[in-house]
């Protein structure tokens, strides 16, 4: 039995979100969170001497950025609840303060298993992070796991 | 400065303790924009089929990504290039987590390393697993 | 001569590894002093691939490779060993609700063994399906050694394996290359191929074993409530 969906949606570009602007502020949260002291990513006169020129986010900053309301409307949706089952990042260039950062996404795979709390299905989101110059800064897939 | 030449495989990178409290916990929530009740409470989360408070996946990658960054040292020098991380069970605050990770691989051309990193719990089960590519600028 | 096989290992041909074959191989050549094997066998989920020629990393890194399946059926996930055209024509490995009595009958008469995968895991292993479905027949050997296990699972597999005369056998179920070959089988005799290796678990003398380090347990820290 194959699962039931629009394959259509697969590689479709569902969501081009509006730019979120990257403060000093919201870096230094995200630094403050998971404990973060490297100069590097929290003291912006030390950075200027470091290999970025300057404070730039630690490379996990990138996941942070959120899809925005098309997301429920065009990913595929089994069962009644979507978890967070893993990231898979891959950072190509340094995040800085002043940056503006928009997210294009589009479903990359849907796929079954079974495990140990049942059957589920697999939703890959693949999202491509590009700053205001148009580079692009970070692509992140996000398995949601459905259970059914 | 660390230096693709000193790079070998079956090199441990910690273990290292951390204490993760339930503020920490509820401080990353809110800084994410999504502060759920299973990443700020107890109560919401058991109302939710937890244990108790979990934390969010985006903050076990933070800390696995620090783990990695803060073996490649302040000085630069490299940088991690990518991470993919599995949540294999919850991870609940107020425990000490335990990080490890082996170097695995290595690509000469491309000067990059391979690392499987990981968070056990006080009782060695492994919570998260990930792999993380590290490239050298030299 | 014997032979130790890890018999449970994901490549990144799943997709839930990352783990690259040659990194594998690599690793058991390093560390040959704490994991003996001669071989691994990849049992890549719901899938296999005919095609792979892993005969040069096998002469680099002394390091044997097998391939096999890992499929998923109504009593849980299963190693299919000694996968040929007949059993690919007849199976389809992406259905993850094959029937295991099936599966496990007509493999046999196609030359091939399946052999049920951590059986004390919940919902995917044998035991729990157990509780509400009759036992399967022509089951020779079970995973009762894995390294993916949570507490109380293998103890479980145990308890099944003497409760219905099953043989045993271990297997890391690795998705990340440091955690290859930590459980495995020994064999008594010489194997070389998967024929070799369908043969022996059918009728040969082999029993898990465990290379896995014992870390100990970290002090349970003081909960501390601050708000």
């Amino acid at each position: 039995m194959a699962l039931e969906f629009d394959q259509s949606l697969i590689g479709r570009v569902f969501e081009v979100t509006d730019p979120v602007s990257v403060t000093p502020e919201k870096i230094a949260r995200f630094c403050a969170a998971i404990g973060e002291t490297n100069p590097l990513y929290t003291d912006a006169e030390a950075a200027k001497k470091g290999p970025y020129g300057g404070l730039v986010a630690p490379p996990s900053f990138a996941v942070m950025f959120r899809n925005g309301r098309n997301f429920f409307e065009h990913v595929p949706r089994f069962g009644r609840r979507g978890f967070d089952a893993g990231k898979d990042a891959e950072f190509v260039a340094p995040i800085r303060p002043g940056d503006s950062i928009t997210l294009t996404s589009h479903v990359k795979e849907v796929y079954e298993k079974t495990g140990r709390t049942g059957s589920m299905v697999f939703v890959v989101i693949r999202s491509t992070l590009k700053n205001q110059r148009d580079e692009v800064v970070a692509h992140i897939d996000h398995r949601f796991m459905n259970r059914q | 400065m660390k230096n693709f030449s000193d790079i070998q495989i079956g090199n441990t990178i910690g273990p290292r303790e951390q204490f993760v409290s339930k503020d920490e916990c509820r401080a990353f929530a809110h800084s994410s924009g999504f502060a759920a009740p299973r990443f700020t409470d107890d109560e919401g989360a058991r109302k939710e089929g937890l244990p108790g408070m979990i934390l969010p996946g985006n903050m076990s990658l933070g800390l696995l990504s620090k783990f990695v960054t803060d073996w490649i040292g302040p000085e630069g020098g490299a940088q991690l290039v990518r991470i993919s991380t599995t949540y294999r069970v919850p991870v609940q605050p107020d425990h000490t987590l335990v990080f490890q990770g082996f170097v695995t691989h290595s690509v000469p051309e491309e000067r990059t390393a391979e690392i499987d990193v990981w968070i056990e719990n006080e009782e060695a089960e492994r919570l998260v697993t990930g792999t993380a590519t590290v490239r050298f600028d030299k | 001569m014997s032979t130790t096989l890890d018999l449970h290992s994901h490549s990144d041909a799943s997709e839930d590894s990352r783990a690259p074959v040659e990194a594998y191989l690599n690793w058991i050549k390093l560390r040959r002093a704490e994991l003996p094997l001669d071989g691994i066998v990849l049992t890549e989920h719901r899938q296999f691939n005919r095609e792979a020629d892993y005969r040069p990393l096998e002469d680099k890194f002394g390091v044997m490779v097998l391939r096999a399946s890992e499929v998923e059926t109504n009593y849980g996930h299963m190693l299919v060993f000694g996968v040929n055209d007949d059993i690919l024509a007849r199976f389809d490995f992406a259905n993850i609700r094959l029937d295991a009595q099936t599966l496990i009958d007509e493999v046999a008469k196609m030359g091939g063994l399946v052999v049920p995968c951590h059986p004390g895991r919940p919902n995917i292993g044998l035991c729990e399906h157990y509780e509400t479905q009759p036992p399967l027949g022509n089951v020779v050997a079970v995973e009762v050694l894995n390294g993916g296990s949570r507490k109380g699972e293998d103890e479980r597999s145990i308890e099944l394996v003497r409760r219905y005369g099953y043989r045993a056998v271990g297997g890391s179920d690795s998705h990340l290359v440091s955690l290859i070959g930590l459980c495995a089988t020994r064999f008594d005799a010489d194997i070389r191929s998967i024929d070799g290796l369908v043969a022996q678990l059918r009728s040969g003398e082999y029993q898990p074993v465990d290379f896995r380090p014992r870390r100990k347990p970290v002090p349970h820290a003081v909960a501390v409530e601050t708000r």
